[in-house]
C-alpha cells in the first residue's frame, strides 16, 4: 500500500518527488513507500514522532542513504545524475551538538558554504566573498564574524549555520529541527526570518520541527511522517484533523486532500 | 656544527617532515585520527624491515607498505561494520609482529632497526633527500589543494557531502598522503615517534583557542622549532633525534597548557 501527495503549489515546478520510496534498516521499515512531491517556492514542515523516519526521509533526499527501493528525483533529476548541490543547503540536527573545541571562526564556517563552488587553488572570488557577506547579513552574524564557534550561544550558531548553507545561494534550504536548544525568543524570531527567505527570496523551505504550532500560520504545508506519508495539506487542517492522534498513534490511516 | 654534510641533510630533512606532518597534523586531530598515525607508522616499518632484509631502499618500499595498509583500512572502514578503532589496533600488532619477524630473519635485530624506530641524523642520505623532496612536493601539492575541501570535511562530513564535496574520495587522497608522510618521517623521527609529531604540536596549537588558519600556523611553529632544537640536542648529546623532538615538542605542549589556563 502506499500513498501520493500532492502538495500546495505556488509555481508548480518540482524540487524534490519521490515515488514509492522505501528504507529498510535491520529488518524494520523506516520509510514505507513515500511518494511525495515539493515544488519550488513550497514552505513545508515535516512533522511525526521520534523514529517516525523524518530524518532519514531527508538523508535519503540528500543522498546520504541509499534507499532500499523507490525513485528520488532532484530538480526534474535522478538523484544519481542531479549535481547541483550547490542549489541545496543542509543544516543538520547536529547543529546544538557540534564540537565546540573545533578551532573555526565564525566566517570560516560561513565560507565553507562556498567551497564545492570553488576550483582548487582558488582564492575567493569577489562574488564569493559577496555571497558570504549577504548570507552573514541575512543571518545578522557579521558582527560575531571573529568569534569561536564555540563562544556562541546555541541560538547564534544555529544562525552561523544557516548563513553557511545560504552563502552557496541555494534554491532550497532543508532544516533538520533547527529549534533544538534554543530559546523561545530566538525561535519566534527564527521563524519570521524564515518566513521572509520564503517570501522575499523565493527560498523553497524544507523542515523538520516539532513546534508545529508556532509555524502554523507561515507554512504551506505539512508532511506527515509515520513509517509512510499522512496527507495533511493544510497545517491548520494537521492540527485540528484526527491526524494528529493517528500520526503519533500506532496505526496509520491516510486523509486526502487537494488544493 | 654545520661543517658536516650529514647535520645540513638532517636538518633539511627534518623541516620538511615538520612542515608536512603540522599541516596534515591538524586534519589528523580534527578528524580523529590521532591513532591512524601509529598505526601506519608501524606499517611503515614493515617496509623498512623489508629493506633490511633484501638490502635496499627501506624508505621506498616503507611508502610502499604503508599505503597498503592505509588503503586496506579506509576499506575496511567504509564497506564493513568493524570498530574503526578496533581495526587500528589489529593493523598494529599485525604489522609490529611481521616487521619482527622479517628483523630477526635479516639477523640485524639490534644495529640499524633501532634508528629506524627512534631516528637519527646520521641516517638520512642524498637519495633519502631526493626521494624527501619528490614525495613531500606532491603531499604538500595535495594538501595545499584541498585545503578547504579536507577542512570543511574535518568540521563536519556530511554537510560538505551534501554540498557537492567528494568526501569518500578525498578521505582516500587524504590517508594516502599521511601514509607517505609518515614513511618520509622514519629517517628523523623514527616510527614509534612519529605520531607525536603529527599530533602533538596541533593540540598544543588549539590551546590558544585561535579560528583554523592560525591554529594550524602556531602547530607549524611549533613543529618547525622543535624539529630544530630537537635536531641540534640529538648532535651536541649524541640522543636519538626522535626522542628529542618529541621530548621538546612536549615542552611546548605543557607551556601552552599552563599559560592558556592562566589567560582564562
Amino acid at each position: 500500500m502506499h500513498w501520493s501527495v500532492k502538495i500546495t503549489m505556488k509555481f508548480n515546478v518540482p524540487i524534490f518527488e519521490t515515488k514509492f520510496l522505501h528504507f529498510v534498516r535491520q529488518n524494520q521499515n523506516i520509510v514505507n513507500k513515500v511518494s511525495l512531491r515539493i515544488n519550488r517556492g513550497d514552505y513545508t514542515a515535516i512533522i511525526g514522532p521520534n523514529g517516525g523516519g523524518k530524518t532519514t526521509l531527508i538523508r535519503l533526499l540528500l543522498g546520504l542513504e541509499k534507499p532500499t527501493s523507490g525513485d528520488i528525483l532532484l530538480f526534474g533529476l535522478p538523484l544519481k545524475k542531479f549535481n547541483s548541490w550547490d542549489k541545496i543547503g543542509f543544516v543538520p540536527q547536529r547543529v546544538t551538538q557540534i564540537d565546540l573545541n573545533f578551532p573555526a571562526t565564525v566566517i570560516e564556517v560561513v565560507k565553507m558554504g562556498r567551497i564545492a563552488k570553488r576550483g582548487f587553488f582558488k582564492k575567493e572570488s569577489p562574488e564569493d566573498l559577496q555571497a558570504i557577506e549577504d548570507a552573514m547579513k541575512k543571518m545578522n552574524v557579521t558582527y560575531l564574524k571573529d568569534k569561536l564557534i564555540g563562544d556562541l550561544s546555541g541560538g547564534q550558531r544555529q544562525r552561523v549555520m544557516i548563513a553557511r548553507a545560504l552563502a552557496s545561494k541555494p534554491e532550497v534550504i532543508i532544516l533538520d529541527e533547527p529549534n533544538t536548544g534554543v530559546d523561545a525568543v530566538s525561535q519566534q524570531r527564527f521563524y519570521s526570518l524564515l518566513k521572509e527567505l520564503n517570501e522575499k527570496e523565493k527560498l523553497t523551505i524544507l523542515f523538520i520541527t516539532h513546534d508545529i504550532g508556532v509555524i502554523a500560520n507561515d507554512i504551506d504545508s505539512i508532511l506527515c511522517i509515520n513509517q509512510g506519508l499522512l496527507s495533511c495539506n493544510s497545517p491548520h487542517e494537521a492540527m485540528s484533523c484526527s491526524s494528529m492522534s493517528k500520526l503519533y498513534g500506532i496505526d496509520a490511516h491516510i486523509m486526502h486532500h487537494h488544493h | 656544527m654545520f661543517q658536516y654534510d650529514f647535520i645540513i641533510r638532517a636538518f633539511i630533512a627534518g623541516i620538511t617532515i615538520a612542515i608536512l606532518a603540522a599541516i596534515s597534523g591538524s586534519f589528523i586531530v580534527l578528524k580523529r585520527y590521532s591513532i591512524l598515525t601509529e598505526t601506519l607508522a608501524h606499517s611503515a616499518l614493515v617496509g623498512v624491515a623489508l629493506g633490511i632484509l633484501l638490502g635496499t631502499a627501506p624508505l621506498l618500499i616503507a611508502v610502499f607498505t604503508a599505503l597498503l595498509s592505509a588503503w586496506l583500512i579506509e576499506y575496511l572502514r567504509s564497506f564493513h561494520n568493524l570498530y574503526s578503532d578496533s581495526i587500528l589496533a589489529i593493523f598494529l600488532s599485525a604489522s609490529l609482529a611481521i616487521a619482527i619477524i622479517i628483523v630477526s630473519l635479516a639477523g640485524e635485530f639490534n644495529s640499524s632497526l633501532f634508528s629506524y624506530l627512534f631516528g637519527s641524523i646520521l641516517s638520512v642520505t642524498t637519495e633519502d633527500l631526493i626521494m624527501l623532496a619528490l614525495f613531500g612536493i606532491i603531499s604538500l601539492s595535495v594538501l595545499l589543494g584541498f585545503f578547504k575541501e579536507f577542512y570543511f570535511i574535518a568540521f563536519d562530513e556530511e554537510v560538505a557531502q551534501t554540498s557537492g564535496i567528494k568526501v569518500k574520495l578525498l578521505n582516500f587522497l587524504f590517508i594516502t598522503i599521511v601514509a607517505i608522510i609518515i614513511a618520509l618521517s622514519i629517517r628523523i623521527v623514527g616510527t614509534l615517534l612519529i605520531g607525536a609529531l603529527m599530533v602533538i604540536p596541533t593540540i598544543s596549537a588549539l590551546q590558544f583557542k585561535r579560528g583554523f588558519l592560525e591554529t594550524m600556523i602556531i602547530a607549524l611553529i611549533i613543529s618547525v622549532i622543535s624539529v630544530i632544537i630537537g635536531i641540534t640536542l640529538s648532535y651536541h648529546f649524541s640522543l636519538p633525534s626522535g626522542a628529542t623532538i618529541v621530548l621538546t615538542i612536549l615542552l611546548f605542549f605543557i607551556t601552552s597548557l599552563v599559560t592558556n589556563r592562566k589567560l582564562r
